[in-house]
């Protein structure tokens, strides 16, 4: 049955790709086929991964202390869940959304193939397996984002992820050979079972660990990738950006939950860089209009959450933040692709509005949604987030429980800011560009970096002129996914809620001491400071006087954004500034100098040598049996000399 | 009282070496009463099934360990390995015949390859002076007639060069047997373990002129003049055959001479200028490779650096070593063979498919091949994650452990300068500009099978790196 999981999605990437010219848009059916059988074999052997502790599943062992094997077991479980729950409604809703592109067996291949690299790092049974799961999901994420390859701004945003993803990859591989120096093997089990074996390098294992995870799951300082990644098309964003590739960094580290309970530095370190990101996206999501853009932010924030979460060692909350994030947010970036196929490839909220009567499914949808990610009970989003801020708190970092609130407070802000400028006032799509305050060349360099600019002049390629897919296709995934916004949290209330008692054995346990504010009181303020974002979102945005005046208010918002905020906080230039610059320095440096005299030399004397060394043995080589039986008896002599020599000597 | 040599002799450690022989007989004989146009076919399929039955019989022996013929044959773990890498590699070569020189009679050229084969599977468990000679003349007086079998002036040079050079080799290797018998009055391996033989100087002569041959036959540099031109001159499929078996047959000769036949305080001193040559053979087989034109040419320099790399796996002579060598070894077979079966599937009927020429531009007109020669190279070449790159790994670290990291040094260098080798001809492949040429149409099907059994050896070698964990106790 496990195999069933794993390789059925791998069958149908290979069949999408060498049938894809005969199967057509058919390739649709069958990759979602596939991804929907892996699904049922998931939820028909639940037994096997949450009884006994779980399932392993030997499969071959390589060098000594390489053993490669699946383990299913809850925390796997949810994942895979996720990955072929919410994966096969994206696939649906791929079929519909890329009804009319030419390349739609590709795609599904691609996507097919993601699925099965994704089952492949979260089966795995030990760290060399999850590696090689990780640098394909790296590989098929690489392939979507760049799927539109026509499109140069995509092609940079493909070759950025995969750069930055490398170097967490790098990471993962430190981690890897240290803990086979210290301890001879690399299986979750024997890496886990004293964690203290590893010392004195268990926090550095920790460390490269966590830069894999932070270059996956966009933390911050490497998140940049995140943002441009919305070049690929918006289903890829759904799946990969948002529900599940990116939250790999947070099933590593809920997986690794041994190793952080045994470093208590690593676990601070964690959680920082979680709370921080958490923090900057939400802040960064304010700034921005690009609709995808906003949503990569707020994933990065959301994950930031999550990783504050396991990072604090309140697993079980960090991973129900996963669980409920992957709803509501796949259902944000799903109905905002019905937006954008609706306006033809329009992005920028500015140019939206009123969408809510015209596509009442996508309205009502997100609007859960949006209620979800801003933590408003009972939506899902209420309860985990709930748990990770208050997990802060349980586990002593009374000022990240400070940073969860708050962000809670912007991202209730600036979700519902996307809200109301998107599907309330009246439709600005006819204005001009100006009148809403889109520059004609956008000042900022990440907007030009970004997808808005281009994406107008290189037109997605799913034109309309063949007619759309039955409506349904893409209304009916968003829907469930909206109605999974509601209830995924449900599972989660209270002290002994099912998903407690589900993760019961799966993590180390600490005794804490009690938090100085109860739960309740974090849930009050939680909530308090969800009716604040949202009543400033309002008055902003939403009164009559305002949406009256849209045009003019987001203008003058545009003009009037802090330039700091719009520039991503200038980070791209100071990555610029630390990596890109001091890089084309030395490679100057290396071009005009060191090159043409140092090492063109160096090469030059090597090509001579070599040279001369070829000569020297072709020269040998005449061909002449005298020449060669001279040299074997030459040869033969300088033994017998040695060897005369050194029996002589004895 | 003399015992009867018949009944002291035990028949069943060499029933597999008379299946092969005898199925050589039965292919001449079957050549006289077969009718012309299927003669190739009837000699390859009793060739070929004669080596499966006499691989399967040796296989059967695995787990046996015991002395044959007074203690001149060894049987057992190790032999048996080296016998099946053997004789696997001998169906391969076989195989290629499919391929090449269509109209030809091959019956003889089958008959003298199964009799080398016996000759090679003779040297895997030869274990006294008698025996190894035996072996080793064996398996180069077939090979002597079939290098000379093509219809061409530059195989009949090759015959004769192999030949007269070979034989001088033999004469080093010969007079060195009789050195190590004046010293110890034994011909078996085992008597020369005495410590007390160290201190005869006869010892140490007849030990370096006995490796002198052994060095000769593996065309370890400088004694590796012969195998460029050899390899070039002879048929496509003698040249695969002798690119492994001879290699494997020595090679166990060598490990069986490195680890049971000499006192463990002179093991360092006898055998390292057996492992200093490995070491430059290493750099000069890669270096010589860059100016190659002919396909068969470069693989015979290929070859010189990669039994390089075996030999310098059994160096400080410890259990991984041996067993590491082994994993090469079959890597190596699988790779090499591959990539011949590839050179003999570009060949037409006059004329060997050998040439760079016909590597050129090969990935518009052929890219399968291409592609797979691709995998062949990379291979070779050690690039992860095949088994060449596992088995390099491998016998780094078995080098830096037994106390050799200059072997391991000279490993990492010669195979920096092998990868620019194998991707002159990469790209050569790949070229886009490379002139359209007329596809050779090869009725092949033994070709294709050997390429794609090789492609999928190598691929579940990399996965699946086993190695034989009882050898070693069956090299003594």
């Amino acid at each position: 049955m496990l195999f069933v999981i794993w390789l059925v999605p791998l069958l149908g990437a290979i069949l999408c790709w060498a049938f894809g010219p005969q199967l057509k848009r058919a390739a649709g059916v069958l990759g979602s086929a596939a991804i929907a059988v892996s699904f049922i074999a998931t939820v028909a052997s639940w037994g096997a991964a949450t009884q006994n502790g779980g399932t392993h599943q030997f499969l071959f062992s390589w060098l000594r202390g390489f053993d490669f094997g699946l383990l299913f077991d809850p925390l796997a479980l949810i994942w895979v869940l996720i990955i072929t729950g919410v994966g096969f409604l994206i696939h649906l809703y791929s079929v519909g959304y890329m009804w009319n592109d030419n390349a739609v067996a590709r795609f599904f291949a691609y996507l097919n193939f993601f699925v099965f690299a994704m089952l492949t790092l979260v089966l795995s049974d030990n760290f060399a397996g999850l590696l090689v799961g990780w640098g394909l999901v790296g590989l098929a994420s690489y392939f979507l984002i760049g799927f539109w390859f026509f499109k140069p701004s995509a092609v940079a945003a493909a070759r950025k992820a995969f750069v930055i993803n490398v170097v967490g990859d790098v990471g993962i591989m430190f981690a890897i050979f240290m803990m086979f120096s210290r301890i001879g093997t690399v299986t979750y089990a024997g890496v886990f079972a004293n964690p203290h074996a590893l010392d004195p390098w268990l926090f550095w294992i920790c460390v490269f660990l966590f830069i894999g995870a932070a270059a996956k799951s966009a933390q911050l300082p490497l998140h940049t990738w995140l943002p441009d990644a919305m070049e690929g098309p918006t289903p890829v964003s759904a799946l990969i950006h948002a529900a599940t590739m990116v939250t790999a960094g947070v099933y590593l580290v809920a997986r690794c939950a041994p190793l952080w309970s045994a470093s208590h530095d690593a676990q601070t370190l964690v959680g920082t860089v979680g709370a921080l990101t958490a923090l900057a996206g939400a802040v960064l999501g304010i700034a921005q209009w690009d609709i995808k853009r906003i949503l990569a932010y707020s994933t990065m924030s959301q994950i930031g959450y999550m990783i504050m979460g396991v990072g604090v060692a309140a697993y079980t909350a960090g991973v129900a933040h996963f669980f409920t994030h992957a709803f509501f947010k796949a259902c944000l970036f799903l109905g905002s692709g019905i937006i954008i196929h609706a306006l033809s490839d329009e992005q920028d909220i500015r140019l939206m509005g009123g969408m809510r009567k015209r596509l009442p499914v996508a309205f009502w949808a997100m609007g859960f949604a949006v209620f979800a990610i801003s933590g408003c009970p009972p939506f899902a989003g209420f309860f985990s987030k709930d748990q990770v801020i208050y997990g802060a708190l349980e586990h002593g970092y009374v000022w990240m429980w400070a940073v969860g609130l708050i962000t809670a407070g912007i991202t209730s802000y600036y979700m519902f800011r996307l809200f109301i400028v998107t599907f309330f006032g009246t439709y600005r799509g006819e204005l001009k560009p100006e009148a809403v305050g889109i520059a004609e060349e956008s000042s900022s360099a990440a907007q030009a970096a970004g997808s808005s600019v281009i994406a107008h002049e290189h037109s997605e390629p799913h034109g309309h002129e063949n007619g759309h897919a039955p409506g349904w296709i893409m209304a009916v995934p968003v829907a469930i996914l909206g109605l999974f916004s509601l209830v995924a949290g449900w599972i989660m209330a209270g002290q002994n809620s099912p998903w407690a008692r589900f993760f019961a054995s799966s993590f180390p346990r600490e005794a804490l001491p009690p938090a100085t504010v109860t739960e309740g009181v974090t849930s009050g303020i939680a909530i308090a400071m969800f009716l604040i974002g949202l009543g400033v979102a309002y008055m902003r945005y939403g009164t009559r006087e305002a949406l009256a005046n849209a045009p003019a208010r987001l203008k003058r918002e545009s003009e009037t954004l802090p330039a700091v905020l719009v520039n991503l906080y200038y980070f791209n230039e100071i990555l610029d500034w630390l990596f890109v610059r001091p890089a084309q320095a030395l490679g100057q440096f290396f071009g005009r100098w060191m090159d043409p005299h140092f090492v063109d030399g160096v090469v030059r004397e090597i090509v001579m040598t070599n040279r001369f060394l070829g000569t020297l043995m072709r020269s040998f080589q005449t061909g002449l049996l005298r020449a060669y039986a001279l040299i074997v008896v030459f040869g033969a002599m300088c033994f017998a000399v040695y060897y005369a020599l050194e029996g002589a000597m004895r | 009282m003399i015992a009867n040599p018949y009944t002291q002799a035990d028949w069943n450690a060499v029933i597999p070496l008379f299946i092969v022989g005898g199925a050589a007989l039965i292919v001449l004989l079957a050549d006289l009463v077969s009718p012309k146009y299927a003669n190739r076919y009837v000699s390859m399929a009793i060739g070929i099934l004669g080596l499966i039955g006499g691989g399967v019989y040796a296989g059967t022996t695995y787990g046996v360990s015991h002395n044959a013929f007074g203690g001149g044959f060894i049987l057992g773990g190790f032999a048996v390995v080296l016998q099946e890498v053997i004789v696997i590699s001998a169906i391969f070569s076989i195989a290629l015949f499919g391929a090449i020189g269509r109209g030809d009679r091959i019956a003889g050229s089958v008959a003298l390859m199964l009799w080398s084969t016996a000759g090679a599977m003779l040297m895997a468990g030869a274990a006294n002076l008698m025996t190894i000679f035996l072996g080793l003349e064996l398996l180069s007086l077939g090979l002597y007639c079939l290098c000379g079998l093509a219809d061409r002036p530059t195989s009949r040079e090759s015959a004769l060069k192999y030949l007269i050079l070979s034989s001088t080799a033999s004469g080093f290797l010969l007079f060195g047997m009789a050195l190590l018998f004046g010293a110890t009055g034994s011909v078996t391996l085992a008597a020369l373990t005495t410590p007390a033989v160290a201190v005869n100087p006869l010892y140490w002569l007849g030990g370096g002129l006995f490796l002198v041959g052994l060095a000769f036959k593996l065309s370890l540099v400088p004694f590796h003049v012969w195998s460029p031109d050899v390899y070039e001159g002879a048929p496509l499929p003698v040249t695969a055959f002798m690119s492994v078996v001879t290699k494997a047959g020595t090679l166990a000769v060598f490990a069986r001479f490195a680890y049971a036949a000499i006192p463990a305080h002179a093991s360092n001193a006898l055998l390292i200028p057996f492992f200093i040559i490995a070491g430059i053979s290493m750099i000069a087989g890669n270096l010589g490779m860059l100016a190659q034109t002919d396909m068969k040419r470069l693989l015979a320099y290929s070859g010189i650096a990669q039994i390089g790399y075996i030999v310098a796996s059994l160096a400080g002579g410890t259990d991984q070593g041996v067993r590491y060598a082994i994993y090469y070894l079959v890597a190596y077979m699988f790779m090499n063979l591959g990539a011949f079966a590839i050179v003999a599937l570009l060949s037409t009927d006059k004329e060997e498919g050998s040439s760079i020429a016909s590597f050129h531009g090969l990935a518009q007109r052929r890219p399968v091949l291409a592609a797979v020669m691709t995998f062949f190279l990379l291979a070779l070449a050690g690039f992860p994650p095949t088994a060449g790159f596992l088995g390099k790994i491998l016998i780094l670290s078995t080098n830096v452990s037994a106390g050799f990291p200059w072997l391991a040094a000279l490993l990492i260098a010669g195979t920096a300068i092998s990868l620019y080798a194998y991707f002159k001809v990469i790209r050569l492949m790949y070229d886009r500009h490379a002139k359209p040429q007329a596809l050779p149409s090869v009725q092949a099907p033994l070709a294709y099978v050997s390429m794609a059994v090789c492609v999928i050896l190598v691929v579940v070698m990399t996965f699946y790196p086993y190695t034989p964990s009882n050898v070693l106790p069956l090299v003594k």
